[in-house]
C-alpha cells in the first residue's frame, strides 16, 4: 500500500502565537484554541496561548473545570491539560486581572505557565511566525 | 493479559506512563504504537500523520500527531531515532488503532546507537504490567477497542 505523501508531517519549526480573548460567556470559543494548540505543539511547533480581556477567566480557579463547549461535552480543564501536555505554554494577562477581581497569587489554575505584561505579549507577537486570535 | 479491559503484552516496551509501546523487529529497527490505554483516553482516532521518512527525532520531539473528536496530542517520543517509515494502512485507516492497538504500529524507526541501548530506558514484562495496571486502576480508565 502506498502512503500519499500528505499525511507526512515535514513543517519547519515555526512559533504560533493564539491570542485568546473569548471566555466563559462564549463557551463554544473555548475549546478550539486549546485543540488548535495541541495539534499544532504535537507537529514541532512553538505554541504560545495568551489569554486577555475575558480569556483570562478560563484559567481562574473552579472556571474550566465546571465548562463545556458544547452540552454534555469534554470540559474545557480536559483541553487545558491536553494542551500543556503537548508542551503549549500558557501567559496571562496582568493587567486583565484586576477587572475580574482576580488575585494572581491564589485564583489561577496551576497550569498556569505565566502572568505576563502587555508588553510580554508585544514582544511574543512581534517574533513569532503566526498570530491566531478567538 | 489485561486490567480494567485494557489489553497488554509483556513482550512489547513501554514508556513509563503507558502512552506507547515499543517492538523490536527482524532487523533491529523498532515499531511504535499507541496502548489500549492511550487509544481508550483519546477516543475514536479520526487522523494521523508522521514524521517524513529520514527525519532524525531525538527526545521530547514526537513521531507523529493524532487527532480524534475530542483529543489532539503527539505520539511522544522517548530516544536519539530516525523516522523510517509511517504504517500506510494506519495514515488510511485510522481507527485501527482503536480496533486493534497493539498490531496497528504507528511508525517504524531505526535508534540512533541500537536498540538495545534504545530499549533500556523502557519498561516490559512484570514490571510493566505491574505499573501498566496501576495506571488504569488509578484513573479508573476501562478500555473498549470497539470502534466509537
Amino acid at each position: 500500500m502506498m502512503v500519499d505523501i500528505d499525511q507526512y508531517l515535514d513543517n519547519e519549526e515555526q512559533t504560533v502565537v493564539i491570542v485568546m480573548t473569548s471566555g466563559p460567556s462564549a463557551p463554544n470559543r473555548c475549546a478550539t484554541p486549546f485543540y488548535l494548540g495541541s495539534v499544532l505543539a504535537s507537529m514541532d511547533i512553538e505554541v504560545h496561548i495568551f489569554f486577555t480581556m475575558e480569556g483570562v477567566r478560563l484559567m481562574e480557579k473552579g472556571v474550566a473545570e465546571e465548562l463545556a463547549a458544547i452540552e454534555g461535552g469534554k470540559r474545557i480543564i480536559e483541553f487545558i491539560r491536553d494542551a500543556k501536555r503537548a508542551g503549549v505554554t500558557l501567559h496571562v494577562c496582568q493587567p486583565a486581572l484586576p477587572g475580574y477581581r482576580i488575585e494572581p497569587a491564589s485564583d489561577l489554575i496551576d497550569e498556569v505557565d505565566r502572568v505576563a505584561r502587555a508588553s510580554e505579549l508585544a514582544d511574543l507577537v512581534l517574533r513569532c511566525d503566526k498570530v491566531i486570535t478567538f | 493479559m489485561e486490567c480494567n479491559g485494557c489489553e497488554f503484552n509483556p513482550e512489547l516496551y513501554y514508556d513509563a506512563e503507558y502512552q506507547i509501546w515499543l517492538r523490536r523487529e527482524h532487523d533491529d529497527s523498532l515499531t511504535v504504537g499507541m496502548t489500549d490505554i492511550s487509544q481508550t483516553i483519546a477516543g475514536k482516532i479520526l487522523h494521523v500523520r508522521v514524521r517524513r521518512p529520514g527525519t532524525i527525532r531525538t527526545p521530547g520531539k514526537p513521531v507523529a500527531t493524532i487527532e480524534s473528536g475530542k483529543w489532539a496530542g503527539p505520539i511522544p517520543n522517548f530516544m536519539h531515532c530516525t523516522i523510517l517509515e509511517g504504517n500506510p494502512e494506519v495514515l488510511e485507516n485510522p481507527v485501527l488503532l482503536n480496533s486493534d492497538p497493539y498490531n496497528a504500529w504507528i511508525a517504524r524507526v531505526e535508534a540512533a546507537h541500537s536498540a538495545d541501548h534504545a530499549l533500556e530506558q523502557f519498561l516490559t514484562g512484570d514490571a510493566a504490567y505491574e505499573g501498566y495496571c496501576k495506571r488504569a486502576r488509578d484513573e479508573d480508565i476501562h478500555c473498549q477497542r470497539k470502534v466509537r
